[in-house]
């Protein structure tokens, strides 16, 4: 086989496979190397793709020319739009997911694609050049030597992983598979700082064991709506979730057995979510809470074995076994796989630039859970813009570098890169600032021109976007033009107060619905509902969504105001101590990234203004 | 945060606060010359001038015709001005009331009240100076913010700053709450939090904030207060008691006052220009009525109306009917007089005195106060808002919450309705520093627990 790739992308997870694809699509020779094939695209926690401000990550993946929305919209097994009763801005679709398919799909589109070789091993050192600041190649357990030009490295939860249940642990990155050893060492002695994270899992349980007459049904959506902007429409079985809680006795039988739990007998280290907490830890935080809820949830169509959303535990497997069987449904359930808890090496996010490529080593892109986030969408889209990038840099482009007002993978990258994070990052609706311009209707609308720009979207997507363009604006004219009669009133009970008014202006009206209007404007009858759902919610709340776009300005005016790259923070006299330091390490970009670095004052960003608008660089 | 990232408009006045015979009012900015054009009519346009022009012509409000002032508009293009950019001076007569209304109207005109050192930093940034001179500018930014906040909120210390404290405490937690409702399903949150409650005691804080900033005018720039009431009521006897001083004839012949007579005196610091007046009753005798008619005069343009009743008689429907005219102009305060010989003569709503021996003064006084600026009177140590940049920032607070409480009663979801407050948490955070969403997330995890 040849040994020399123009890009090598370390690990198969949701990741990895958005940056395989990316670099392999935009015609770079590119090698994925990861440990286990037939792991690629495995979900290792949930199976759901999806929800709050996840689910917008998928579409922008999507928009951005990933893969990931395509593969859910293939094998997912229910989907739901959450917070429908709620605001344009926190409406956000999920899906649950036939993962078998899931992964299996997965796989099969790497290997169909061209450019893309899959090769399985462990990757455990990099080649450098001889100043040791720029990838060459990446060095493989069983001894093999690849070179490449850019590398990016996506370990997830396998760098030096340990898991644990109880008293057990295992070198392991996941229950059954073994951690990937040696590569972390060697990057602390490439210079980069490491630290340790934790995350937790549920056990899986035996469907036919359960009674799901004493839990609630939690049925999917009637229609499933893709989350690809390329499919028109989805025909797959919808499966239902069920709901149950846990009772005082479950509580009572964590608590007492708390000291066995190896999070809180001190033998793990690293630090856990808090917005994924483990049950041992939502009981100890939280003693006056009487009940917490479970989400059972189904992992495939040809599989017996359910997901237990809700209730991650490192307990040792006879106590879960005991505190399950206190919930109510569960009292005869029987454990397939114990829940466990999972220790691994991350990169301190920091050392990258907002392209994901690393400071210290040029060409290498790290991405994924590796830069200490959690969650299958927060990887993806990660990865899917570590891999554009890596692809600019071959070129001599720019990177592709989102804003904080345009998607959340701009929030998500900005974040990482900017404060770092110190426990496992997820992404949430109130990290973005200007959430009314990020809804997940409309990411074609902002993302599909900087994929063509990429190269990752061509005609097909031009051609849609267009369409799309003109049909809101279609329906936009119409809802302008026709003004309401009495006649409608009697019809559309809403209406009353607005006659005479046009269509268009009672849609403020919170009441007033546009799905309703049909009865007497025929034609918006037959239009595709997800186009008026757009438009609605743009006529709704358009004086709210101007006044974000002057908030948008406002900020954007410190982004614009670029730092360059071999800019000398000594030589601003005035700085204070802890804001130059930090200035130093981040680097940042801009203004507005300086100004969003924890321990820089305010003070010191108007200084900074003033250096940097002058044009004599000696002082 | 909001610093000095752009070139809109700003206007500040370039000579002290303080009466004189001319004031300089400075604007620079793009696009400032045309903005002008709404408030300034003159012989000429300002776009249409060479730069480093005198031009002739008043300031009056866009719409109305009403003038504030004749003024002299220096004109200075691109890059040739003291900032690099477009750039003009206002002279207009420097009476506090003057220059007060014309920098109220250029900020409503879209000219921002620059920032402290806002203009020399412009010039800098425009390389109108040299490096030389960078470490001055240096100086200036860091009063702008270490001093800071001291300078910036220079009168806001002690109780006020604590105040606005706890106004973006109130605020932070209200996006806490917010901010949990969005990311979390119903079940999971407590949902009682009242919005409409906590936004509108945040929104009271601030209405008090700002009128301490009127206070701060008023202070400064005084009032006018005039007393009137019939005959003989004892309003020359409470003249000379105001002014310390036996200025007004006082006797017990009807009609004795027949013009107003002027004093200045201070009332617990506030700088009160008082006039006593004619005594109102139905006369046929043309002087009388000439005096009457100039005390009417004088209410229409004054602040306060302190009306005398003359206790011993009461109020008559007279009486009544003359307040009333005047009720929606001018704030009245009833004074019964004569209390040393008909203690028992005055209403709730009256202020008891005497004004030939003095008593009830005391009260009095801290009634004109209130009625002056809606609170007693500030402590020397308890300063107040007196620059328009901080008025602003407070209004601006103040906006986005009312447009919160609105779209809470016209049922729109919260997460829309966080924009508003977005406005509100930017405005306080200008004031006093930063909030980032960190912060909010750290303060909502803190509190709630969370599931799928
Ligand atoms: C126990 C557990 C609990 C979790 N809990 C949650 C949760 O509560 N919430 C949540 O949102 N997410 C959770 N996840 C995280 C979720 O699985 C990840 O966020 C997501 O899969 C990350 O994607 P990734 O591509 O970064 O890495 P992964 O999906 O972990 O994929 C990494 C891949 O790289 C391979 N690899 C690693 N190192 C090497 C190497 N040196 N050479 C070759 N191949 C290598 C691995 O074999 C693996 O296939 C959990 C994961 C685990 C294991
Ligand atoms: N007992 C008593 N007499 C007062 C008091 N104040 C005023 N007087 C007397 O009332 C009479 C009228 O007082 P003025 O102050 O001249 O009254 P005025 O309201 O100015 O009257 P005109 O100028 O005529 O309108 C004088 O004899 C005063 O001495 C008071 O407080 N107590
Ligand atoms: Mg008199």
């Amino acid at each position: 086989m040849t040994m020399d790739f123009d890009a090598i992308v370390i690990g198969g997870g949701h990741a990895g496979i958005e940056a395989a694809l990316a670099l392999s699509r935009l015609n770079f020779k590119t090698l994925l190397i990861t440990q286990n094939l037939d792991c690629i695209g495995k979900m290792s926690c949930n199976p759901a793709i999806g929800g709050l401000a996840k689910g917008n990550l998928v579409r922008e993946i999507d928009a951005l020319g990933g893969q990931m929305a395509r593969l859910i919209d293939a094998t997912m097994i229910q989907y739901r739009l959450l917070n429908e009763s709620k605001g344009p801005a926190v409406q956000a679709p999920r899906a649950q997911a036939d993962m078998y398919e899931y992964a299996c799909l997965a796989r099969w589109v790497m290997e169909k694609q061209a450019g893309l070789e899959l090769f399985q091993d462990t990757a455990t050192d990099f080649l450098l050049n001889s100043r040791g600041d720029e990838i060459r190649g990446v060095v493989t357990e069983r001894g093999k030597s690849f070179t490449c030009r850019t590398a990016v490295l996506t370990t997830g939860t396998f760098m030096e992983a340990k898991i644990f249940i109880g008293n057990y642990t295992a070198v392991s990155g996941r229950i059954g598979e073994p951690a990937a050893m040696g590569l972390g060492p060697n990057l602390s002695k490439m210079g980069f700082t490491l630290g340790r994270l934790k995350t937790g899992t549920p056990a899986r349980v035996l469907k036919s064991s359960l009674h799901f007459d004493r839990m609630t049904l939690q049925e999917g959506d009637k229609a499933m709506i893709p989350f690809s902007y390329f499919n028109d429409s989805i025909e797959r079985p919808s499966v239902p979730c069920h709901i149950t809680h846990t009772t005082e006795e479950t509580h009572k039988i964590i608590r007492d057995n708390i000291h066995l739990s190896p999070l809180y007998g001190g033998k793990i280290t690293g630090i856990g979510p808090r917005y994924c907490p483990s049950i041992e830890d939502k009981v100890m935080r939280f003693p006056e809470r009487q009940r917490h809820q479970v989400f059972v949830e189904p992992e495939g169509l040809q599989s017996e074995e359910m997901y237990l959303n809700g209730i991650s535990s490192s307990l040792p497997e006879d106590v879960q076994e005991k505190f399950l069987r206190t919930v109510p449904g569960f009292e005869d359930m029987v454990i397939m796989k114990p829940g466990y808890a999972v220790e691994y090496d991350y990169v301190d996010p920091t050392q990258l630039s907002p392209s994901l490529e690393t400071k210290r080593v040029q060409g290498l892109f790290i991405a994924g859970q590796t830069n200490g986030t959690s969650g299958y969408e927060e990887a993806a889209a990660q990865g899917l813009m570590a891999g554009i990038n890596a692809a600019m840099k071959m070129q001599g482009k720019e990177p592709l570098i989102l804003s904080r007002a345009e998607a959340y993978a701009g929030v998500l990258i900005d974040d990482l890169v900017t404060r770092g994070t110190k426990e496992p990052y997820r992404l949430f609706t109130s990290r973005a600032e200007y959430r009314l311009s990020l809804r997940h209707d409309a990411c074609d609308m902002r993302l599909f021109e900087k994929a063509m720009a990429v190269g990752l979207h061509g005609e097909e997507a031009a051609e849609r976007l267009k369409n799309k363009k003109n049909t809101l604006e279609e329906i936009k004219t119409l809802l302008a033009e026709r003004k309401i009669k009495t006649g409608d009133a009697q019809k559309i009970g809403q209406l009353k107060s607005h006659t005479g008014e046009s269509l268009a202006v009672a849609l403020k009206d919170p009441l007033v619905q546009i799905k309703n209007l049909g009865i007497i404007c025929d034609t918006l009858n037959g239009r595709d509902p997800r186009h008026l759902k757009q438009v609605e919610l743009d006529i709704k709340y358009e004086g709210y969504i101007k006044r974000q776009e002057e908030q948008i300005k406002r900020f954007e005016r410190l982004e614009s105001l670029k730092i360059p790259e071999e800019f000398n923070y000594d030589t601003v006299t005035g700085l204070s101590t802890e804001s130059r330091e930090k200035l130093k390490k981040i680097r940042p970009v801009s203004l507005g990234q300086a100004s969003r670095i924890s321990g820089v004052r305010p003070a010191d960003i108007s200084l900074l203004l003033v250096y940097l608008r002058n044009p004599c660089k000696q002082v | 945060m909001k610093i000095f990232s752009d070139r809109e408009p700003i206007v500040a006045l370039a000579s002290p606060w303080g009466e004189s015979a001319i004031a300089v009012l400075r604007i620079s900015g793009e696009g400032s010359h045309s903005l002008l054009e709404r408030v300034f009519k003159g012989s000429k346009k300002p776009v249409n001038v060479p730069g480093h022009t005198l031009v002739r012509g008043t300031l009056c409000g866009a719409g109305t015709n009403q003038s504030i002032d004749d003024v002299l508009l220096a004109v200075y293009k691109s890059p040739a001005s003291y900032t690099g950019e477009e750039a003009a001076e206002i002279f207009c007569h420097g009476s506090l009331a003057v220059i007060k209304a014309a920098l109220e109207l250029l900020t409503v005109n879209g000219f921002r009240p620059a920032n402290p050192g806002e203009f020399t930093l412009r010039a800098f940034m425009n390389k109108k100076m040299d490096l030389t001179r960078a470490e001055a500018v240096n100086e200036i930014i860091r009063s702008r913010t270490d001093k800071a906040r001291a300078l910036a909120l220079n009168r806001l210390n002690g109780s006020i700053e604590t105040q606005i404290n706890e106004i973006k405490d109130r605020v932070t937690t209200m996006v806490s709450a917010l901010e949990v409702q969005l990311d979390y399903p119903e079940e999971e949150t407590e949902n009682d939090f009242d919005f409409i409650k906590e936004a509108g005691d945040a929104k009271q804080r601030i209405e008090r904030l700002l009128s301490t900033y009127s206070a701060g005018r008023i202070i400064q720039e005084g009032i006018s207060m005039v007393l009137a009431g019939r005959t003989n009521a004892g309003k020359s006897t409470l003249f000379n008691l105001l002014v310390k001083e036996d200025r007004a004839i006082v006797s017990d012949v009807h009609g004795t006052t027949r013009d107003y007579i002027e004093g200045a005196i201070s009332v617990e610091g506030i700088p009160v220009r008082l006039f006593d007046t004619a005594g109102l009753r139905i006369s046929e005798e043309p002087l009388e009525r000439e005096g009457m008619k100039r005390t009417r005069n004088l209410i229409s343009g004054a602040s306060i109306l302190i009306y005398i009743v003359d206790a011993t008689q009461g109020l008559t429907t007279e009486d009544e009917e003359f307040m009333a005219r005047y009720r929606d102009k001018v704030k009245i305060i009833i004074v019964y007089n004569k209390i040393d010989v008909h203690p028992e003569g005055c209403p709730e709503n009256g202020v008891p005195v005497s004004a030939l021996s003095g008593k009830g003064l005391d009260l009095l006084n801290k009634t004109i106060v209130m009625t002056a600026i809606g609170t007693s009177a500030p402590d020397a140590s308890e300063a107040v808002i007196d620059s328009i940049r901080q008025k602003e920032c407070l209004s601006n607070a103040g906006r986005g919450l009312d447009d919160f409480m609105e779209g809470i009663k016209g049922h729109m979801p919260l997460d829309v309705l966080a924009v508003c407050l977005k406005d509100t948490v930017d405005a306080l955070g200008e004031l006093t520093g930063e909030v980032t969403s960190e912060e909010i997330l750290e303060k909502m995890f803190s509190k709630f627990c969370v599931g799928k």
